[in-house]
């Protein structure tokens, strides 16, 4: 799966757990650029795209994930194991 | 020797100058060595457990990076273990012991274990806390093991941060005890300014409300509802003070010296809900209960989604209550914070659909309502943290809505003063928030303006402070 498409799964996902539907989802963007994204809704988000994708995340990796770019990274290593 | 104390300003202004005329090659050992005096200086038996804390960290963390994948956990759980456990001994030792004492009494049942008067070694939450995020830190490659122990050794005793934080990270830290230090100006002067707000924080702000807030806690049966109201008011302004304020001289102090260290608190009273509170208060401890404690346990929950993530949000609070003592007062405090946020993550949709379709948002009136709610909310659970017994604190409660009167004033002097420290502790908070590069007193490009004002600060210090010596609230942490 490309990186876009990834990008074009997890969209929905981040609209409906952040209740905004006009969010578009970049590689650079941060938790800190988006209204209501904090430590309750990122688990929240987490274990969304963990049902829609099939992968777990381990803690370790979650603490990589400084912006939507590192997770994407991180969603395509899950997938190709 | 604590920061407010007449030895300080003997003792700082020396070592800056040794400090910035010692090569740099000999910084680092300077610095460890004057941690250490520094903390010898309090009580030398202490020292021990510093050390000991210090040693387990470095080996285990050092085994840590060279074991297989594997093989890593148990050092980490075995170092967390160690470290934790001289801080459980010095800080639940007596508790423990009087719980079991009064329980089997309580079944006419006496078998009394040996009675040990511990005197809580000063720091020992903050270094400990420190070493266990490093530790975990290195376990999920966030830090990179730190080889030379002096500088493991001086980021645990440091001494602007050993007594009460903020609870820095290695991540932060680490590096800048390795970088060449150069002096620079700019570091001089924001220290400088750092440290005199503090001060005036301390020992104008914090230290006069104390005196008020101490007079009705201290007594709460003999007071009226009215009295306790205002000291249940006046109470989070001293802890803001005393702590914020203390936060301050120990930034203020490292950044003279060169270092960077973490914000805080940040503007508390002007937070619009518990969680925006949360980021606010006392922020190197909440992130810190935030990263090691909140995060593994919701991400362990996380199948369960809000209900897991309201159960982790309570666990750490009761933690962080705990932490703050083995009474039931700080587990009902923790239980408080808990529920709070809970219920805010449970209706955050439904509060934030509500002020969009309303347009509240931006509204003044509306951002003064949600600000004042967030202070009584929090001040209701401080009450908690403040008495000795969770019956008292209900007393408190139950008075201030039933039992009005009139107000205790031993010395009008007493309530102008706390008045006048509070008011001008908002004020600057108030600009700051709202009108950030405007009103500028301290960084104002008018040296004039500037001068003045670090000199109205100094006189209201000698003036107003109160020069008793004494402590920190947050040392009996």
């Amino acid at each position: 799966m490309e990186r876009i498409d990834i990008i074009t799964k997890i969209t929905p996902i981040f609209r409906k757990v952040l209740n905004n539907e006009s969010l578009q989802l970049t590689e650079e963007l941060t938790a800190n650029d988006v209204e209501h994204w904090d430590s309750l809704s990122h688990m929240l988000i987490i274990n969304e795209i963990e049902t829609t994708l099939s992968i777990k995340f381990k803690l370790k990796e979650l603490n990589k994930m400084s912006n939507i770019g590192d997770m994407i990274t991180i969603i395509i290593s899950k997938m190709t194991e | 020797m604590i920061s407010t104390s007449f030895n300080f300003l003997i003792f700082f202004p020396l070592l800056t100058i040794i400090y910035w005329v010692t090569p740099h090659k000999w910084k680092l050992l300077l610095l460890l060595a004057t941690s250490y005096f520094f903390y010898i200086n309090i009580n030398p038996s202490f020292l021990f457990i510093l050390l000991s804390v210090t040693c387990c960290t470095w080996i285990f963390t050092n085994l840590m990076a060279k074991a297989p994948e594997s093989g890593k956990r148990k050092y980490l759980v075995s170092n967390i273990i160690l470290i934790l456990l001289p801080l459980f001994f010095f800080k639940y030792y007596s508790d423990i012991n009087n719980g079991i004492l009064h329980l089997l009494e309580s079944h006419h049942v006496r078998w009394p274990l040996p009675s040990i008067k511990l005197l809580l070694p000063v720091g020992i939450s903050f270094y400990t806390f420190m070493a266990i995020g490093y530790t975990i830190d290195v376990y999920n490659e966030d830090a990179e093991v730190e080889k030379n122990p002096a500088i493991l050794a001086l980021f645990l005793s440091f001494f602007p941060l050993i007594l009460s934080g903020p609870i820095e990270r290695a991540k932060n830290m680490l590096p800048q005890f390795r970088a060449h230090k150069t002096l620079q100006a700019l570091h001089l002067t924001q220290g400088l300014k750092l440290m005199l707000w503090g001060y005036f924080m301390k020992l104008v702000v914090a230290d006069r409300v104390g005196i008020y807030v101490d007079s009705v806690f201290n007594n709460i049966h003999q007071h009226n509802g009215t009295t306790l109201l205002l000291a249940s008011i006046f109470y989070p302004f001293q802890v803001y003070a005393d702590l914020g304020g203390y936060s301050l001289i120990a930034i203020g102090t490292a950044k003279i010296l060169g270092f960077n260290v973490m914000q805080n608190f940040k503007r508390p009273f002007f937070a619009r809900s518990m969680s925006d509170l949360w980021h606010r208060w006392h922020i190197s401890l909440i992130s810190w209960l935030t990263d090691y404690i909140y995060l593994p346990l919701s991400f362990t929950l996380r199948k369960y989604k809000l209900r897991g993530i309201v159960v982790a949000l309570m666990i750490t609070f009761l933690i962080s209550g705990i932490w703050h003592g083995a009474k039931l007062t700080f587990i009902f405090w923790g239980l408080i914070q808990g529920t709070y946020l809970s219920i805010e993550a449970i209706t955050n949709h439904k509060r934030d659909l509500f002020e969009k379709n309303h347009n509240l948002h931006q509204k003044v009136w509306f951002i003064a309502f949600e600000v004042c709610i967030t202070f009584i909310l929090f001040s209701i659970s401080q009450v908690f943290a403040r008495v000795t017994y969770v019956s008292d604190a209900i007393t408190v409660l139950a008075k201030i809505i039933t039992n009005t009167g009139k107000l205790y004033i031993e010395s009008p002097s007493v309530i102008i003063f706390c008045l006048f420290g509070i008011v001008m502790l908002l004020l600057k908070d108030f600009t700051d928030e709202y009108f950030p590069n405007r009103f500028l007193l301290f960084e104002n490009r008018n040296v004039v303006i500037r001068f003045l004002s670090y000199s109205a600060v100094v006189i209201l210090i000698l003036l107003i402070g109160v020069f008793d010596g004494s402590q920190f609230i947050y040392f009996q942490f």
